[in-house]
């Protein structure tokens, strides 16, 4: 057997890899949905100083490339803090704040896109702010807002690839090794490429159908 | 209510308003589109900041934030475009606001909807979302959501003008059944035959002002309401469309 053949250990490799890469984007969706969440909620109930507050640091992190982000707290966090950090914690700090700004951006516009009619027939039947949030905004917006979120999600994914740059050994990562080893790049990132396109069917499949059952209300079905 | 006065901008929309209402009442508010009559019911269910004047309801004022939350207990509105919540049933439409705020046990609140429900003759689209009604059944639906909350007063705003004249007839019967029943009513509304048969007084508005607070038969008397030219021309060009 030449060192260049592919072994069954590559395959243990891969499928580390691919779960590194799924756990992290797993973990980094559930910190960043909530903190956007709550960021959306701060804007919603008009919090002073913290809502434009969070607007700006939104922009920020929405508007710089991720890669710069992973290397300002990579090399430069434990700098500032004066701490060690790992890759993979520098790697969910920094993805978990990006989704966080982004899916910040579709809550609002989700929650804007529920009209004033919704808001004030709630004022008027004496609901307060988060009964009216809970019972009518919030339904109506996650069925709006589902879509963006399934394309912010794959985007996501593959942005998990850039955590490779720092060392962390995701599905990316995994396959630059096979290939320096094996010398056989097409093989190789073909087989990484199509495990992340089937992870990100995966994805956007559940969200359509979350999406189309909280629109099971409307007989519109979409064109 | 006294002197309410409402501007958007440098545009006065109501200008000295004053009106009472006696518990069993039914007035129908007429006047032209842009008269003021809309803004009105917004501003005695507190959706809009009163200028100037004051409202208040059973003793409960409009303008005082604490105050406001009992005003909206007493009074049940229905909206012009239904505003029904499109992704509730018909019965969770009802259940709703029962539930949230009066805090009635879920079973019974659903108990009471559908007897509404049944009284509208809606029981078996109970399940039925808004957007699977014909527009009379969700103005039907509206009604039905406001009496859910069993207000002591009813604000209507123009109800059927969203509704072509079958409809229309479907919901102004249910109408003229709440009047017969001694239900206090507000009724905001074009459909002058309808206000005549219903009412016990009629208000005039003419740009947001009060031209005319007379009971129904001297509204239309020619010594009465017709009188005022203002009135006079407007019944005449409704009654040729």
């Amino acid at each position: 057997m030449r060192y260049a053949d592919f072994t069954s250990l590559d395959l243990l490799l891969l499928l580390q890899g691919l779960g590194v890469s799924a756990a992290l984007f797993a973990a980094t969706t559930v910190i960043g949905t909530a903190i956007g969440l709550a960021w959306a909620l701060l804007r919603y109930y008009r919090t002073p100083l913290l809502a434009p507050g969070v607007a700006v640091l939104a922009e920020l992190l929405k508007n710089s490339p991720v890669l710069v982000q992973l290397f300002l707290v990579f090399f430069g966090l434990p700098v500032l803090l004066e701490t060690d950090l790992s890759p993979e914690q520098a790697a969910l700090i920094t993805l978990s704040a990006n989704t966080a700004a982004f899916i910040y951006v579709i809550a609002v516009s989700a929650i804007e896109s529920v009209g004033r009619d919704q808001l004030e027939t709630a004022r008027v039947f004496g609901l307060n702010r988060w009964q009216t949030l809970r019972r009518v905004v919030a339904p109506q917006a996650a069925a709006f807002g589902l879509g963006p979120l399934a394309g912010l999600l794959v985007n996501q994914l593959q942005v998990t690839s850039l955590i490779s740059v720092i060392g962390v050994i995701d599905l990316t990562k995994a396959g630059a090794i096979l290939n320096q080893r094996t010398l056989k790049p097409f093989i190789v990132w073909t087989v990484i490429g199509l495990l992340y396109y089937l992870m990100a069917r995966l994805i956007a499949r559940t969200c359509a159908r979350a999406e189309s059952r909280l629109r099971g209300h409307s007989q519109w079905k979409g064109l | 209510m006294q002197s309410v006065a409402k501007r958007f901008g440098a545009n006065t929309v109501l200008d000295g308003i004053d009106l009472r209402i006696a518990p069993g009442e039914v007035v129908s508010i007429l006047g032209a589109s842009g008269s003021g009559k809309s803004t009105l019911i917004r501003c005695i269910n507190g959706l809009e900041k009163l200028d100037g004047g004051t409202i208040s309801v059973d003793g409960h004022r409009v303008d005082d934030p604490r105050q406001l939350q009992h005003v909206r207990r007493c009074c049940g509105t229905v909206f012009q475009l239904f505003n029904l919540y499109p992704h509730m049933t018909a019965l969770q439409n009802l259940t709703l606001a029962p539930i949230e705020v009066l805090k009635l046990p879920r079973r019974q609140a659903e108990e009471e909807a559908r007897a509404l429900l049944a009284s509208v003759g809606l029981l078996e689209r109970a399940d039925a979302y808004p957007a699977q009604l014909s527009g009379g059944q969700r103005q039907r639906v509206g009604i039905c959501r406001a009496l859910a909350m069993k207000p002591r007063y009813l604000l209507l705003d123009e109800v059927t003008s969203a509704l072509d004249p079958e409809m229309t007839a479907e919901v102004l019967t249910i109408l003229a059944k709440l009047a017969a029943e001694g239900t206090t009513m507000l009724f905001v509304t074009h459909e002058i035959e309808f206000a005549r048969q219903i009412s016990n007084r009629i208000v005039f508005l003419d740009q947001g002002r009060l031209l005319a607070d007379l009971p129904t038969a001297r509204f239309f008397a020619a010594d009465g309401g017709l009188a005022q030219p203002r009135i006079a021309q407007f019944l005449s060009k409704m009654s040729k469309s």
